[in-house]
């Protein structure tokens, strides 16, 4: 350190140009061999990779430049890349100095063509030994030392010691404290959101307390605001929003998990703990609802029900999105290339990405939401208010009583059976509620049949209206030609896409019928398919039955009076089977049954026994087997008709079958909301050839037991599901979540991270600005339990953050951008809070904690605009005053007052908000509603505070500001006040418009006058930065 | 280079960093990449883009296929299918029988191109368009389609072809936004459109496009609340101006000179747009050009008009969207209606600019996300059908700007329903429009994620058969 000091002012220069813009300097050979990390893998990564990296497909020349072993390997040519320290036996050296266009290397037309500075730090990098080393992000942290400082005394953490060391180096000091109002202005938007109030600034100015700045960031950690200053961050990396996205971009009801959020950060859930519920909360031991409610996250990606939408091309979407998403949001990772190909830079190959979709794909899902029945997406989360859940609780109780009851009645019932038989003269078989002859052209095994071509044939309104609770039995005469890979046979639901199937419906898969009971296919319904293909080129008198149980079991196929030996599809029905128009033959958009013909479609309202549908097919069945079935020892047919036929059966199965209609109905009453389940039908996982959903490469097969193997190894004692995947990604050994955590932290307090893309720690990201630093965080984070509030303090009480924002000339010169943080921060407010602001000065933000979102106003037709969707129904009252977090986002067409401060649409993860300076954005502080409202309400308030003009001014400003403004300040709005308040004295009438007056009293020109200060100053910088 | 120079330049480019974020749509600045920009010598300074969003029938518009007439009714052939995709809506259907087209076709001009009756303007100007008949793209949904159109890619998060422009050239104009948008009003609103289709993406903000709406207030937030007279928000800017000047000489923060930019750019864009917008002043003659109904604003042909006014004042990019060209059903009657409402304003829009001296630097290009099915969706009753969606290959059409007059490309099979030679991706009309544009399109890329990003993602080819 003493060396360091002693540098010259200008070496000192020298040194910083190179080290910041990674160009040599002409006299290298007094320079040590380039940082492998710093300087030349970027450049490698950047020039070299895409034909010579990680990408096995796109690899050429078989020449790879990312690993030791493939630069020094011998080639094909002969020849070898590097031959560390030996430039002339080098051929890349021969390539990146060559003239010739055709030998050139990266080759004459690529884009980015090397430097000489760039060429000749390669040179000193091969002539140093060409040394190799692992990315640093990809390599577990560890604690660096502390260095050693020469102004101890400024430090107030250890994470200042890193801070001050490289100023040191620099030969900079650090910034003099700012004053406490600019630290409590800063702290209070950084940990809350919201500038401190007037009253907290007077407080913290005239605190004595030896500890004032800890009890204050205390208070600030411990508020609610905090907790929602928190979950508005992480709303961006979740691309939470409102709507589904795409087309029609329906409300998604995801706001609970927003609440669930809020509420992480209010208790303080361990980091770690964050991560493991989002990811798989639903996995957990004895998983709470919170917990489950907490894997949401995993389905806030977009969704479409567009017509026409094929459902496993957006199923993959889905999956890519959950990937990228989570790698994005846990891992500091751009994953997306690797869906097409090997990863071009980073070590993630192209199977890495499939096998990650393989733990998000494991739920029983379908690629499109409902269009006309409303069903959410499965799976989904029930979520009862304390009332309904008492509830639930009693018509629960009420279900378990009468199931009992019945399974007691059943059980008598079948102990008589063979008396009953014996005392059955005949069997009559009840009437169907519904039949219809379907009496057409054809020949058919009642005369005549209806001839189906496929896109039409016989439709029925009015059916009876079903529930699930309700059994029901259909039988129908069907002739099917050929082999047929789907087709409808008859159904109940509209159909726009396959998530609109609902009620009943028999199909044709595979040739193979199915049998189904569905709320939404194929996450809630109760499924069975026959063992055996359908009979082709003959009459099949087909019934099907079910008994009202909400169960794969209560389903049963018959063909030709014999029951069929079938399979359970799906056992999972819980929802709504509502049932629309019958179809026979034929759905919209669907494939009918071309070539077949039907004949008597009946509908029953019970679930058939075997004997009775014997009956049916052959009549006299039943007197020609009774005999058999009396003799029988063991007769299930027998029983099942006994309890058929049982007075007490079937009045305990009415009070059953009303509890279930009573549980049914409160269930399906509730609110639902979209998480992760296990399903017992995970499909399976490919590799997608250039990404192509159509194009699994079968002969690549993955199960998810490894998540990127070059990071970390997955643990055997890990489960292969998402639970083993949250376990890796919070394995102390992984390099990269503390980081990025921490690094995310850290930009909320300072502006920008310690790296500054938040969202790629890669190879392509940018270098930490202070490596040991963030390392050291990242292992203290760790040690101390992933603790986020013991952390944020640490940040806030530092040095560095407590440092004056003001810049010298020379840290304007040699460090514009603060990337040393020798000053304090200076951040343009997000778009939330310059809106919260606003509305707090003004006293007109109303703090309510969660709920549904909110719509303040906003232009009038945006919506409509967009198309295809209802108009925007401003709300009134409070809810326009809520804070920005809560404004409803729908995704097509979002907020503009927020997207025009760089909010982001929310149609994907983002890591990081990019601000950008646009005139547009000075248009809405000026003149949308909301903030002259606030302008017109903070005037109001100043005004009615009984002080003088001068007392008004310097409140308002105070307010927002958070310091008194300067005499000239001052003075700039006095004078505007004085012009603006001759003007409208001279024009009553605008000064009414500016600030309507109650009925029968004037205006005050001064309070219109006030308006105009304050808009004015909602504009300024000293508000719309903190500094 | 000794090391004085050395610093000196790179404390210019910092400086040009701090103030690159300034002027937003201002002149080119260091926010964008316009300093190596442009990459040659550009034919076209800029675009104006007719989208006819829902995807548009070219087998009734600019492709004729005299042999779909003569196979009404017949199925589509195996052999032309190939097996291809179908989407959700058609693709169950048991038969896929061939639609003739319900209107005529005769040639045009000297160069005799074959236009449909339902263009009789368009079709006066055969001579100056360049008629692409071989477009094809990946998508089969209008929001993927649509998407992949305007920004390069299926899913959402690239940016716009607009917002391309203004990073890669700058605005050409100090008073209004360098990409705008209008949306016509009097258009079925069939298919949604979204805002995203103009987004910057990953771009600063600052290129992303500007939507412009018929009414009092053409841009969001563009009037003052009411009371407040423009003498009063001039004196407010005034004070913002001095309050800011304080603050910038306590804190010597560079970002602040560029507040005080934006805030007097907004404060003329308050005064430049509704004077840009005001078409009402055009003379009688302008209104027969292009139609009564470019008196009524916020219409397609109000629309046109205002582009024209729009890329006078330098604006770089103007983007129309006209909705309504989704006819799965009813096409004749459909199509009939859309080619009404659009015709004479399109052409109108060509010819007002030729005669004011624009078009040569000015490319206009028509055309939709998509084509349609030469087989009928659902059933053929009488002289009715519909068609669905078809992104095999399917027409469109540029004018000016550097590109062929009188010219035809590409040649689809005899049912319209495969390219046969020629074909033009998405990636390669970009790559051409910004090729007239003067740019490279391997060159302007941006770095994001990682990742260098550009408008065509990881392929296209100029087609210089298409320019003159």
């Amino acid at each position: 350190m003493a060396r360091s000091a002693r540098r010259s002012r200008d070496e000192w220069r020298r040194l910083f140009a190179i080290a910041a813009l990674g160009v040599g300097d002409p006299d290298r050979g007094a320079l040590a061999p380039p940082d492998f990390q710093r300087e030349v893998l970027p450049l490698l990564a950047d020039r070299c990779f895409r034909c010579h990296g990680p990408d096995e497909g796109a690899r050429k020349r078989g020449l790879r430049l990312d690993t030791a072993e493939g630069a020094r390997a011998l080639l094909k040519s002969g020849r070898r890349a590097i031959v560390p320290g030996d430039l002339a036996a080098s051929e890349m050296v021969r390539r990146i100095t060559s003239e010739d266009d055709r030998r050139v290397m990266p080759p004459a037309d690529f884009a980015r063509p090397l430097a000489e500075g760039e060429r000749d730090l390669l040179l000193r990098w091969i002539e140093g030994g060409a040394d190799y080393a692992t990315h640093w992000a990809f390599v577990a942290p560890h604690r660096a030392p502390l260095p050693a400082v020469l102004d101890a005394g400024w430090c107030r953490d250890p994470l200042d010691r890193y801070v001050l060391a490289r100023l040191e180096a620099d030969a900079l000091a650090p910034a003099p404290e700012a004053d406490r109002s600019t630290w409590l202005r800063r702290a209070s938007l950084a940990l809350t959101g919201l500038p401190p109030t007037l009253e907290e600034l007077a407080a913290f100015r005239a605190s004595t307390a030896a500890d004032a700045f800890e009890r204050e960031t205390d208070r600030l950690l411990a508020s609610s605001a905090y907790a929602e200053r928190m979950a508005a961050d992480w709303l961006d990396v979740a691309r939470f929003a409102d709507t589904f996205g795409y087309q029609s971009d329906w409300d998604c009801n995801t706001w609970p998990w927003r609440d669930w959020l809020i509420g992480a950060f209010q208790r303080d859930l361990p980091f770690d703990e964050f991560i493991v519920e989002q990811i798989a909360g639903d996995l957990l031991p004895g998983a709470t609802r919170d917990q489950r409610l907490a894997t949401a996250f995993n389905r806030l990606h977009r969704q479409t029900n567009e017509g026409g939408s094929i459902d496993e091309e957006f199923r993959q979407e889905h999956l890519a999105d959950r990937v990228s998403t989570y790698a994005t949001a846990f891992l500091g990772l751009t994953v997306e290339c690797a869906r097409c190909h090997d990863h071009k830079y980073d070590p993630i190959g192209q199977a890495d990405f499939y096998r990650l979709g393989a733990f998000f794909g494991a739920i029983d899902e379908a690629g499109t939401y409902a269009y006309s029945t409303g069903a959410i997406p499965r799976p989904v989360l029930r979520l009862p208010n304390v009332e309904q859940e008492a509830e639930l609780a009693r018509r629960d109780a009420v279900v378990a009583e009468a199931t009992a009851l019945y399974e007691q009645a059943v059980v008598a019932a079948r102990s008589s059976s063979r008396e009953r038989i014996a005392a059955l003269p005949a069997l009559l078989v009840a009437p169907p509620v519904r039949h219809e002859p379907l009496d057409g052209g054809a020949p058919g095994p009642s005369g005549s049949a209806t001839a189906l071509a496929g896109d039409d044939g016989p439709t029925f309104g009015d059916l009876p209206p079903f529930r699930r609770c309700d059994p029901l039995s259909v039988r129908l005469a069907v002739l099917c030609p050929d082999v047929k890979a789907r087709a409808t046979i008859l159904h109940t639901s509209s159909f726009t896409i396959e998530s609109d199937q609902q009620g009943y419906q028999l199909l044709l898969e595979e040739g193979h019928l199915a049998w189904q009971v569905l709320h939404l296919w194929p996450g809630s319904a109760a499924a069975i398919r026959t063992l055996e293909p359908f009979p082709l080129a003959r009459f099949v008198d087909v019934v099907a039955t079910y008994d009202g149980s909400s169960r794969g079991g209560g389903l049963r196929l018959y063909f030709d009076g014999e029951p069929v030996a079938t399979e359970i599809v799906r056992d999972h029905l819980d929802g709504a089977a509502t049932v629309r128009t019958l179809q026979i033959g034929h759905r919209d958009r669907d494939v009918g049954l071309a070539g077949g013909v039907v004949d008597e479609w009946m509908l029953f309202d019970r679930a058939l026994t075997e004997i009775e549908v014997a009956e049916l097919h052959a009549p006299g069945a039943f007197a020609a087997s009774r005999e058999a079935l009396q003799a029988a020892e063991i007769s299930p047919a027998r029983d099942e008709l006994a309890v058929a036929l049982d007075a007490n059966v079937a009045s305990a199965f009415a009070l059953l079958r009303a509890a279930r209609a009573a549980q049914q109905e409160l269930l399906e009453s509730l609110r639902e909301v979209m998480v992760m389940e296990a399903s017992d039908h995970p499909r399976p996982t490919f590799v997608l050839t250039r990404g192509a959903y159509d194009q699994p490469d079968r002969s690549r097969p993955l199960a998810p037991d490894a998540a990127i193997p070059a990071l970390l190894a997955f643990d055997p004692t890990w489960t292969h599901d998402r639970l083993g995947l949250a376990r890796w990604t919070i394995s102390p050994q992984n390099p990269l979540p503390a980081r990025v955590a921490v690094n995310r932290l850290f930009a909320l307090c300072f502006g920008r991270g310690l790296v500054d893309t938040q969202e790629n720690f890669g190879t392509q990201g940018a270098r930490p600005s202070h490596p040991e630093l963030l390392d050291t965080l990242a292992v203290d984070f760790v040690e101390s339990g992933w603790r986020v509030k013991a952390m944020l303090k640490r940040l806030v009480l530092s040095a560095t953050f407590r440092q004056s924002s003001v810049a010298t000339a020379t840290q304007l010169d040699r460090d514009p951008l603060n990337r040393q943080l020798g000053r304090g921060p200076s951040i343009r407010l997000s778009a939330e809070m310059m809106r919260d602001q606003a509305l707090l000065a003004a006293g007109l933000l109303v703090e309510r904690l969660g709920g549904p979102s909110v719509k303040p106003w906003q232009p009038p037709g945006l919506w409509e605009e967009a198309g295809a969707t209802g108009a925007y129904q401003p709300d009134v009252g409070a809810d326009a005053h809520r804070r920005g977090l809560y404004t409803f986002r729908k995704r097509t067409a979002p907020p503009p007052n927020l997207v025009l401060f760089d909010a982001g649409s929310r149609e994907q993860c983002l890591a990081r908000r990019q601000p950008t300076q646009t005139p547009l954005q000075q248009l809405v502080v000026w003149n949308d509603p909301v903030y002259f409202e606030a302008a017109r309400a903070l005037a109001q308030r100043v005004a009615s505070e009984g002080v003088e003009l001068d007392g008004q001014l310097v409140r308002a400003f105070e307010r927002l500001a958070s310091r008194a403004p300067t005499v000239a300040e001052l003075e700039s709005l006095r004078s505007l006040h004085e012009s603006q308040r001759r003007a409208l004295l001279a024009d009553p009438a605008a000064a009414a418009l500016l600030l309507p007056p109650e009925p029968g009293s004037a205006v005050d020109p001064a309070v219109a006058a006030l308006v105009l200060c304050c808009s004015t100053l909602l504009a300024s910088d000293a508000v719309m930065r903190v500094r | 280079m000794n090391r004085r120079h050395f610093l000196a330049s790179s404390a210019l480019a910092l400086g040009r960093v701090a103030l690159g974020s300034i002027v937003g749509a201002g002149k080119a600045t260091a926010g964008t990449v316009s300093s190596q920009l442009p990459h040659f010598r550009p034919r076209a300074k800029r675009v104006i883009y007719l989208f006819q969003s829902g995807g548009p029938s070219h087998l009734e518009t600019f492709d004729w296929k005299p042999r779909l007439r003569e196979w009404n009714g017949q199925p589509l052939p195996d052999s032309v299918r190939r097996g291809q995709r179908l989407t959700g809506m058609s693709g169950n259907q048991s038969q896929l029988p061939l639609a003739g087209s319900f209107t005529d076709f005769h040639p045009h001009g000297r160069s005799g191109l074959m236009i449909s009756d339902l263009l009789p303007h368009t079709a006066a100007l055969a001579d100056q368009l360049c008629v692409v008949r071989t477009m094809h793209t990946e998508a089969i949904n209008h929001d993927p389609a649509i998407t992949f159109f305007c920004t390069g890619h299926q899913q959402p998060g690239r940016a716009s072809m607009g917002s391309w422009l203004s990073y890669g050239l700058g605005s050409l104009n100090e008073d209004l936004p360098a990409f705008i948008v209008l949306v016509s009003k009097d258009a079925p609103r069939d298919q949604p459109l979204y805002s995203r289709l103009w987004g910057s993406g990953f771009l600063s903000s600052e290129h992303g496009g500007v939507q412009f709406r018929a009414g009092a207030e053409p841009v969001l937030y563009l009037a003052d609340p009411p009371g407040v007279s423009s003498q009063a928000r001039r004196a407010m800017l005034d004070t913002l101006r001095q309050l800011d000047g304080e603050q910038q000489e306590r804190t010597q923060d560079p970002a602040i000179a560029a507040q005080i930019a934006q805030a007097e750019m907004a404060f003329r864009m308050q005064t430049s747009i509704p004077e840009a917008t005001a078409t009402a002043g055009e003379p009688d003659e302008v209104f027969e050009l292009y139609g009564e109904a470019a008196r009524t604003p916020g219409t397609y042909a109000a629309n046109c008009l205002l582009a024209r006014r729009l890329v006078e004042r330098g604006v770089r990019f103007v983007q129309l969207f006209h909705q309504g060209w989704d006819q799965h059903g009813s096409l004749p009657g459909g199509i009939s209606h859309q080619c009404k409402t659009t015709d004479q304003a399109s052409a109108a829009l060509v010819t007002d600019l030729a005669r004011r001296g624009l078009l040569e630097d000015t490319l206009v290009v028509w055309g939709g996300e998509f084509g349609r099915t030469a087989y009928c969706q659902g059933r053929m009753s009488g002289g009715d059908y519909g068609r669905d969606h078809h992104p095999r290959c399917f027409s469109i059409w540029m004018a000016g700007g550097g590109v062929k007059g009188g010219h035809a490309h590409g040649q689809t099979d005899e049912l319209g329903y495969n390219v046969e030679s020629d074909g033009v991706h998405v990636h390669d009309l970009h790559a051409t429009m910004l090729h007239l544009l003067g740019i490279d399109h391997e060159r302007l890329t941006h770095l994001f994620q990682g990742r260098y990003f550009r408008l065509t993602d990881v392929a296209g080819e100029v087609v210089h058969d298409l320019i003159a």
